[in-house]
């Protein structure tokens, strides 16, 4: 074991001197694979038997809608699709008619990072201690017996992303994990999942360091983003010449991998004024802006989202809970599809996770409402398809498509109804939840409480 | 001169609207909530005769001269009672200039009125009566050393500034961890202060010779607590564990005349049978299944079924989800109880008439008689799809339009207006 990890370190060391010496992206490349073993992957999928479900509605998260459909499911992906699939299976599903749809994906929650029971000493989400802490993980402070993950489960979430809270301009790594029961943070991880940064605008940093050395203002969030972006471009080609001087710098290797492109960055955001600012600020600095969090001013500039790629990730109906979230509608996220940018659902709440498909039906309902014409094939997209792009998962899941991993939800009726609620979920073609065996997770917090 | 004529003629013009000429109206065709022993009712006809409901039946013929709303069939019920909210107690929570749900500054508590803190033209108002909510109590909360928050009102949502119902409805305590805190530090201190309070008040104005002579309150509070000592107004007390209700229904023993209902209220599923026994209400949001908290460790999805099952009244609410600001999806917590198992019937009535019973106003079903307070809905009222299409308030028609509505006109992608945002 210690051999083992000697061993490793060996490899790092040796690495990190083949960067230092490089100067193409391919060696680039192998030090930030290097990078992320730092904490790697131990996600392994469960077993799984060679499962047919026959006979559903599917919405398959590519806009379409397929009657009386069937999956196969072959070692844990999806091997066919469609109405005409035949194969030998171990387990076959009736599905009676009902909805099948892709695992719901959740691009902005603290489960893990800001816990069930909310005691002080869970709070691992924000690190208020400087405007700028871009060299902290998400995963660092998730804590894998939050009860949350159970419930979301339960609620058809299969992956979701964990992301550090929203005091500081740069706040630090966000994880994207599998939504699978486990002793650790790294049997969750989904492998190979890109890193994102959580940066935040407005009114959070500059309430929580006004008063403690600025950021003060909105002025002073825009001069601390660029001030660390300037640092980050400096460091970020000191460290592709590497050499002796080069000296490892947690905070700044987080910046100049989002310049290398490597790191996604997702940016808490709620006016409207203020994302275009952002924009402008990544075309300074030449990096990409993936997707606005809670963004509830995102229906007013939804052709600047459009024509910037960027996607807008918001709520159903929250708002009004601070100035800068005062102009929120009921139509945001239709609105926002509408043009033609990338919207979708989030919870940023341990309740709402474990809805989000009644969040998804509202927006949708009141969408077509407002004169829009959207099927819910279409708005399903909002709930797995979309947070799987902006997360860079997209080719790993968020679809019902051959190749995929098989996270799959079962459904007792419509699920663009309150009265919905998921029968199976699969992760990786294993049945994780099932309401006609019982069989669902159970954190460690919730026994021996004198049930 | 003009501009005075001007303010003549609104001055007029409103007294008009509001009352002399009452618009009647015959609403047709409708699936009809009664909340009583008949049921829903298909096909139901309305008519709606100054300000009530005149006439119920499945064949009626629209009377002369009154405005015909056809509901095709579709839904029409009660008004939603929100019974726990902070609705026009605030503009943005996060702002303390605008929020007036505390006062841990001041020297008063429980005769603090929340109906004097109340702004009927907060937006949120408007953006709440637009999804089916006609009436809700509104609560003031606890703060700075005194685990009550004052006197809380239940209001219609009219919006107009003549809407508060009931100023003095309840009175509100918070006991469990934030009440410990208040109190100094535990359980025992918050019991303590809530006894000698009520006790205070039991003695009032005999104990009160002198300028301060309660145990833990002024004489003004105490005045204040009168009549909930006495049992002729609810006392709210917010709890979640188990054995904090059990102390409450310890406390019902002692004070036998005490009207109780329980906020919050998590594990209540694990005593409900001694909750029915004790007759202490119990008002509860279906979402909560979460062990947020040490006094919330056994919390679970089914605990407002259970709660039916063992015959304790109860409301629901959707104090999660921001919902003590925006009781907004208050419908939506009670649809998620129905596809938990619970009747859909007794869901609805524990967001209509249960919590306008608990705070005495006649209201929450539709009856021969009695006053026009509905819902036309384009689907069923506790689907997340559905929305109101119409409301009446007391016999008056309401807009459902608001700051949101106006917002989303503004901004609407299907608008082929190229004017300039600000000019439109």
């Amino acid at each position: 074991m210690i051999k083992t990890l000697r061993m490793t370190l060996l490899g790092t060391t040796s690495l990190a001197l083949l960067a230092a010496c490089g100067d193409n992206t391919e060696t680039k490349s192998e030090d930030s694979s290097d990078k992320a073993r730092a904490f790697a992957s131990t996600y392994q999928p469960q077993p799984s038997e060679t499962t047919l479900i026959t006979n559903a509605r599917i919405i398959d998260g590519t806009g379409q809608e397929i009657d009386g459909g069937s999956i196969l499911i072959t070692d844990g992906k999806i091997t066919a699709i469609g109405t005409d699939v035949s194969g030998d299976a171990a387990i076959t599903i009736d599905a009676g008619g009902k909805y099948v749809t892709p695992g719901i994906i959740d691009i902005h929650s603290h489960l893990g990072d800001y816990p069930t029971p909310s005691v002080s000493a869970h709070a691992d989400g924000n690190e208020i201690t400087s405007p700028i802490t871009s060299e902290v993980y998400a995963e660092h402070g998730i804590w894998p017996q939050d009860p949350g993950f159970d419930e979301a489960l339960q609620g058809g979430v299969t992956t979701l992303h964990v992301l550090p809270g929203s005091a500081n301009l740069f706040g630090g790594r966000g994880v994207t994990l599998r939504n699978i029961p486990a002793r650790t943070v790294q049997e969750m991880k989904l492998p190979d999942a890109p890193y994102t940064l959580k940066m935040a605008c407005g009114e959070n940093p500059k309430r929580v360091y006004g008063n403690k050395g600025g950021p003060g203002s909105r002025m002073g969030n825009v001069a601390g983003y660029r001030k660390n972006w300037i640092k980050a471009q400096d460091y970020q080609k000191k460290r592709d010449k590497g050499g002796d001087g080069f000296k490892r710098d947690l905070q700044l290797e987080t910046l100049a991998d989002v310049l290398d492109g490597e790191i996604l960055v997702q940016m808490h955001c709620y006016r409207a004024d203020e994302m275009v600012q952002i924009l402008d600020l990544a075309k300074e600095f030449d990096y990409k802006v993936t997707t606005f969090h809670h963004a509830v001013e995102a229906y007013k500039i939804a052709d600047y989202l459009k024509d910037n790629e960027t996607c807008a990730a918001m709520w159903a109906d929250w708002y009004g809970f601070k100035m800068e979230s005062y102009d929120g509608i009921l139509e945001n996220i239709p609105f926002v599809h509408a043009e033609g940018a990338c919207a979708m659902i989030h919870s940023d709440d341990e309740n709402g996770i474990q809805r989000l498909n009644q969040e998804v039906a509202k927006a949708w309902a009141h969408g077509n409402r407002a004169g829009l014409n959207i099927s819910k094939a279409e708005a399903w997209q909002w709930l797995s398809t979309n947070p799987a792009k902006a997360l860079g998962i997209i080719d790993e899941t968020g679809t019902l498509e051959v190749g995929k991993r098989a996270d799959v939800v079962m459904w007792s009726a419509d699920p663009f109804t309150t009265y919905a609620r998921p029968e199976k979920v699969f992760l990786d073609g294993a049945l994780m939840f099932d309401t006609e065996t019982g069989l669902k997770p159970k954190s460690d917090f919730r026994l021996g409480f004198g049930e | 001169m003009t501009l005075r004529k001007t303010f003549t003629a609104a001055l007029l013009l409103s007294a008009i609207s509001t009352t002399a000429w009452a618009q009647d109206y015959f609403i047709s065709d409708a699936k009809l909530v009664t909340n009583t022993s008949q049921g829903i009712v298909e096909n139901a006809d309305l008519i709606i005769r100054d300000g009530k409901i005149a006439q119920i039946g499945t064949d009626l013929t629209a009377p002369a001269n009154v405005e015909t709303i056809s509901a095709n069939g579709s839904w029409v019920t009660p008004g939603l009672f929100a019974p726990f909210s902070r609705l026009g107690l605030m503009d943005i929570g996060g702002e303390d200039v605008t929020n007036d749900t505390s006062s841990g500054e001041s020297k008063t508590s429980v005769s603090e009125l929340a109906s004097d803190s109340f702004n009927p033209k907060a937006v949120f108002v408007a953006n709440t009566r637009r999804m089916g909510i006609t009436h809700a109590v509104i609560s003031p909360s606890a703060a700075g050393d005194s685990i009550f928050g004052g006197t809380g009102a239940v209001i219609n949502l009219s919006g107009e500034y003549d809407s508060v119902e009931k100023p003095s409805a309840f009175i509100f305590v918070q006991l469990g961890e934030n009440g410990t805190r208040r109190a100094g530090g535990s359980r025992a201190a918050a019991l303590v202060q809530l006894r000698a309070a009520l006790n205070d008040a039991a003695a009032y104005p005999g104990r009160y010779d002198g300028p301060e002579d309660g145990d833990a309150l002024t004489r003004q509070d105490a005045a204040a607590l009168v009549k909930a000592a006495k049992g002729q107004m609810p006392l709210m007390i917010a709890a979640d564990r188990a054995m904090d209700m059990l102390n409450i229904i310890k406390l019902k023993n002692e004070y036998s005349n005490l009207d109780i209902i329980i906020l919050g209220a998590r594990e209540a599923w694990e005593i409900a049978d001694e909750l029915a026994a004790a007759d202490i209400k119990v008002m509860v949001d279906p979402h909560d299944n979460l062990p947020v908290s040490f006094e919330a460790v056994n919390a679970r999805l089914d605990n407002v079924i259970l709660l039916d099952e063992a015959g304790v009244d109860y409301a629901i609410s959707n104090a999660s989800a921001l919902g003590v600001q925006r009781p907004a999806t208050l419908a939506q917590h009670a649809g998620n109880a129905v596809g938990n198992g619970l009747e859909w019937d007794k869901a609805f009535a524990a967001i209509t008439s249960t919590p306008a019973k608990w705070f005495g106003l006649a209201g929450g079903t539709v009856l021969q008689g009695s006053g026009a307070t509905l819902v036309v809905w384009d689907g069923d009222p506790l689907d997340v799809t559905s929305a109101p299409t119409d409301m009446f308030i007391n016999g008056d028609r309401q807009s459902l339009e608001s700051r949101q509505t106006a917002l989303r006109d503004r901004y609407n992608p299907t608008s082929d207006d190229t004017r300039l945002f600000k000019y439109r």
